[in-house]
């Protein structure tokens, strides 16, 4: 393993400065020939390293998974941290991320060379345009321009618009003097390709020293801190989100704010396109929904297509099914682009256990029956007031 | 092996400290004593008071970490989750200087942190003379440079919170000077896990779940008790003790959570949780990730996501299919066999009643039995090949490494009961593990005293490790922070 200074390092760990450590009779195809995972010689530790007391003496016999890397490094490995976030000191500090401004070519060339890379892949459509939006052009004016140097601390993650670059490897781990102190040639990038992106995890010291080979080279440029806030600030603002749409479920108002926050972890994000059945009267009800953006219609096949309730931003439905296994009493399908967060009836028990008693108490469709709750009830709940009984059309 | 403490081995200890004691020395004292002139009503001589008062509660101090190291006891998850500022251990001396101990060895070092083997330089009693420790220095600048400012007060408030713990690092005392920072912790004579886990290259099961069990304890008892998330689980930061239980050290990352999510990314890469790696919140359940990874590392040797490139490693942690290897089937019963020398993992205790009530418990596994004949398959010389490890063990690492947190054994409801319950701890006798009622599998050798040739050999600081200094300026923008120590 690389040492990374910017990070964290194990003071058990090893030597700082000896870059990749190997037990050399370790760097051949891993075999699995030691049946007794604890026969030790007395003294047999405590040397920097030295023969397997089982030198040999066994019959190798190979791991046949070729999913298993057979050349596992097996030196000690540093640990790695990235500078300290916490999204309540920075609540407070107005902070919204850079925004430079690109043509709808650029954006997309640019989207289109991080479309492979999974730290883009799994943002949303919203997280995804603030990351694009905040990189920033970094013209290469020369030739021989050095844009990362081996052996560096790790700030940018670069992705080339015009240009093109040839990377350098040294073996020693970092630029050396003299003239092949760049270490050999091993590859080139041109337009659409990206680099440096282990950058925007923490602060490791540069793999690789990346050099302009034209003058007039272009590339976009984004920092850690401001990658890694957009998606501190979403996952913030989202699970906050969640949990006040969960305050407002009357189901789950016996929950504690714990057992909230734990659904709130679990909501799962799906989207459907205008038009699509969210849910269908009949089935039966296996998840509750959050509406996150979007409209929502209800029906009910005995009403044709007539729209009995609306569902917009904060409304939820389907609950319900959470408590029992009855069919769906109506549909729902999105009148717009809708996104829901959605929790099923096995995540949930998993998750909390058996609460359905203390839900059953705050059932609804239960409480109904005392008529003086029947405001209450329309008020927090849109769905619960349909058609004056203040039953759930899903449900009832 | 530098096992005993040669003249060498100390001499770049003195270096590194010798010139900065004297000087913080003389300023601490030198404002103690005018704080005492200013009394006025003293008739004796202040300076020699002062001094006399000052060697005694020193005399007191070094008593009691020296007394605490040889009647260590395990204390309950109760008894240790009293108010830290009841406890002793754990506390800040003011009084304790560096000077006080020989350092001996190093046992480990990282970029801002060396850990000695330490003994009292100057001491008073038998008790005092035997009193051995692991002294963890780290260095003001780099902690602030490196920006781990926030990281080593957790650790030291986390360490003090949690001292007493069977299978945690026990600090006794922390001070400091002007620039550096000081833990007194137990020492741990036989080593990293991790230098036995690569010789043996890996653990039969039997071993496997003793160790995996006393993490178990330790998560139980961090996430269940102290609310904390340990967050950098690894056989390098797992010890043994002279008996083979382990002790687990370095808690830079560890910190107190409760039931909300933190953002900063930290940890070991291999071991990094899919959610920590996608910088969408994470919890507690990034320690039950980690423990998946380890149990797999001790059975098969290697972390199961690997790649010279860390960038492959997250690529790989985040698609989230875990690779198991296909070994002969012989070799799958084998593992599951007790083969171990010592013949004695503590766990397989012989209280049958409880066996059945467990096997009961979880019938849904079928673990000890051969593997599922769909398992199965012949390799090209026809021998019998299976899955490996066996599917107990199988079954609880990919319950505890889901993608989702949400669907992760030991974050669902039950907790880490859910995880004692799993049936490849069926024969886990929780109890009497925590009370360390038998000796691990692995008995280090260990001679007594200040043998720690169970280490391996670090070179000496270096001097440019000790050319920055802690500046004035740093002092006022840092000071604050590391007033705990």
């Amino acid at each position: 393993m690389s040492n990374f200074p910017g990070g964290h390092t194990n003071p058990f760990g090893g030597p700082s400065s000896s870059g990749m450590q190997r037990v050399k009779e370790d760097e051949e195809m891993d075999t699995l020939v030691s049946p007794q995972g604890a026969s030790f010689q007395p003294g047999g530790f405590g040397r920097a390293s030295g023969s397997s007391p089982f030198g040999g003496s066994f019959n190798p016999q190979p791991v046949g998974d070729a999913d298993l890397p057979a050349n596992y490094t097996l030196g000690r490995r540093t640990s790695v941290s990235a500078e300290s976030m916490n999204p309540a000191a920075s609540a407070s500090d107005n902070w919204s991320p850079p925004s430079h401004s690109k043509t709808q070519d650029q954006i997309s060339r640019i989207s289109a060379a991080v479309a492979a890379n999974f730290l883009f892949s799994h943002l949303d459509d919203e997280q995804k345009y603030l990351v694009l939006d905040a990189l920033f052009e970094k013209p290469i004016p020369a030739k021989g321009i050095k844009v990362i140097s081996q052996g560096d601390a790790g700030d940018n993650f670069y992705v080339v618009e015009k240009g093109n670059f040839d990377v350098y490897i040294h073996p020693s781990g970092s630029i050396q003097a003299g003239s092949d102190g760049l270490g050999k040639k091993v590859a080139s990038i041109g337009p659409g390709g990206s680099f440096g992106e282990l950058a925007l995890m923490y602060n490791a010291p540069r793999a690789a020293t990346i050099i302009s080979t034209e003058a007039g080279s272009l590339l976009w440029a984004l920092d850690r801190l401001t990658f890694r806030r957009i998606l501190m600030d979403a996952a913030f603002q989202r699970r906050r989100m969640y949990e006040s749409f969960l305050e407002e479920v009357t189901l789950l108002s016996s929950l504690t704010a714990y057992e909230r926050s734990k659904i709130a972890d679990a909501l799962e994000t799906q989207k459907f396109a205008a038009g699509d059945v969210i849910i269908k009267e009949g089935d039966i009800g296996e998840a509750f929904f959050l509406l996150e953006s979007g409209t929502a219609a209800v029906t009910k096949a005995e009403n044709g297509d007539k729209v009995l309730l609306q569902y917009s931003k904060g409304d939820y439905f389907g609950e319900l099914a959470l408590l029992d296994d009855k069919p769906r009493a109506a549909s729902v399908h999105a009148l717009t682009d809708v996104k829901v967060a959605s929790l099923g009836k096995d995540g949930f028990r998993r998750l909390l256990g058996p609460v359905e008693e203390r839900m059953r108490e705050q059932d609804p469709s239960k409480r109904q029956a005392g008529a003086q709750t029947g405001a209450r009830a329309a008020a927090h709940a849109p769905h619960a007031s349909l058609g004056g009984d203040g039953v759930d059309p899903l449900q009832s | 092996m530098g096992a005993s403490a040669s003249p060498a081995s100390m001499s770049p200890s003195r270096k590194l400290f010798g010139e900065n004691i004297a000087e913080t020395v003389a300023q601490s004292f030198g404002k103690q004593f005018s704080h005492d002139e200013h009394r006025g009503d003293e008739r004796k001589d202040p300076e020699h008071d002062a001094n006399q008062a000052q060697d005694m509660r020193k005399a007191q101090e070094q008593q009691s970490i020296a007394s605490q190291h040889s009647k260590e006891e395990t204390s309950s998850p109760d008894e240790i989750a009293e108010a830290p500022a009841k406890k002793k251990l754990g506390q800040s001396s003011k009084l304790l200087r560096i000077e006080d101990f020989n350092l001996l060895k190093t046992l480990g070092t990282g970029t801002f942190a060396r850990v000695w083997l330490a003994k009292l330089s100057k001491p008073r009693s038998e008790e005092e003379k035997e009193g051995i420790f692991a002294l963890k220095v780290l260095r003001k600048v780099d902690v602030i440079k490196l920006k781990q400012v926030e990281h080593v007060r957790n650790e030291r408030n986390t360490l003090r919170a949690v001292a007493g713990h069977p299978f945690i690092t026990t600090l006794k005392r922390t001070f400091s000077d002007r620039e550096c920072l000081y833990m007194v912790l137990d020492y741990c004579p036989g080593g990293e896990l991790f230098t036995y886990l690569r010789r043996a290259r890996r653990f039969n099961e039997p071993t496997s779940r003793f160790y995996a069990a006393e993490i178990v304890l330790i998560l139980e008892f961090l996430h269940e008790t102290e609310g904390v998330a340990y967050r950098d689980l690894k056989p390098e930061n797992i010890l043994l003790d002279a008996d083979g239980h382990i002790k687990l050290v370095d808690f830079g990352f560890a910190k107190k959570l409760g039931n909300t999510e933190t953002y900063t990314l930290c940890g070991t890469p291999e071991y990094l949780a899919p959610e920590v790696i996608k910088n969408t919140g994470h919890g507690k359940a990034v320690d039950w990730w980690a423990f998946g990874i380890l149990l797999y590392e001790f059975l098969i040797g290697q972390p199961p996501f690997w790649d010279p490139n860390p960038m492959k490693i997250y690529s790989k942690i985040v698609g989230g299919h875990i690779p198991f290897p296909t070994v002969p089937i012989d070799f799958v019963r084998q593992q599951q066999r007790d083969r171990t020398p010592s013949a004695n993992t503590g766990l397989e205790t012989q209280r049958p009643s409880k066996q059945t009530e467990s096997s009961q418990k979880s019938s849904h596994l079928t673990p000890d039995q051969p593997p599922r004949r769909s398992e199965k398959t012949r390799n090209s010389q026809g021998q019998e090949m299976s899955l490996f490890p066996a599917p107990a063990a199988r079954s609880l690492i990919l319950a505890v490494c889901t993608s989702n947190p949400s669907q992760r054994l030991g974050n669902l409801a039950g907790g880490v009961q859910q995880v004692k319950d799993h049936e490849f701890f069926k024969d886990v006798d929780w109890d009497a593990l925590y009370k360390k009622t038998m000796k691990g599998p692995i008995i280090p050798s260990y001679s007594g005293g200040i043998d720690a040739s169970c280490f391996d050999e670090y070179a000496p600081p270096t001097s440019e490790e000790l050319q920055e200094r802690f500046t004035d300026e740093m002092d006022q923008g840092y000071g604050e922070a590391f007033a705990e120590f």
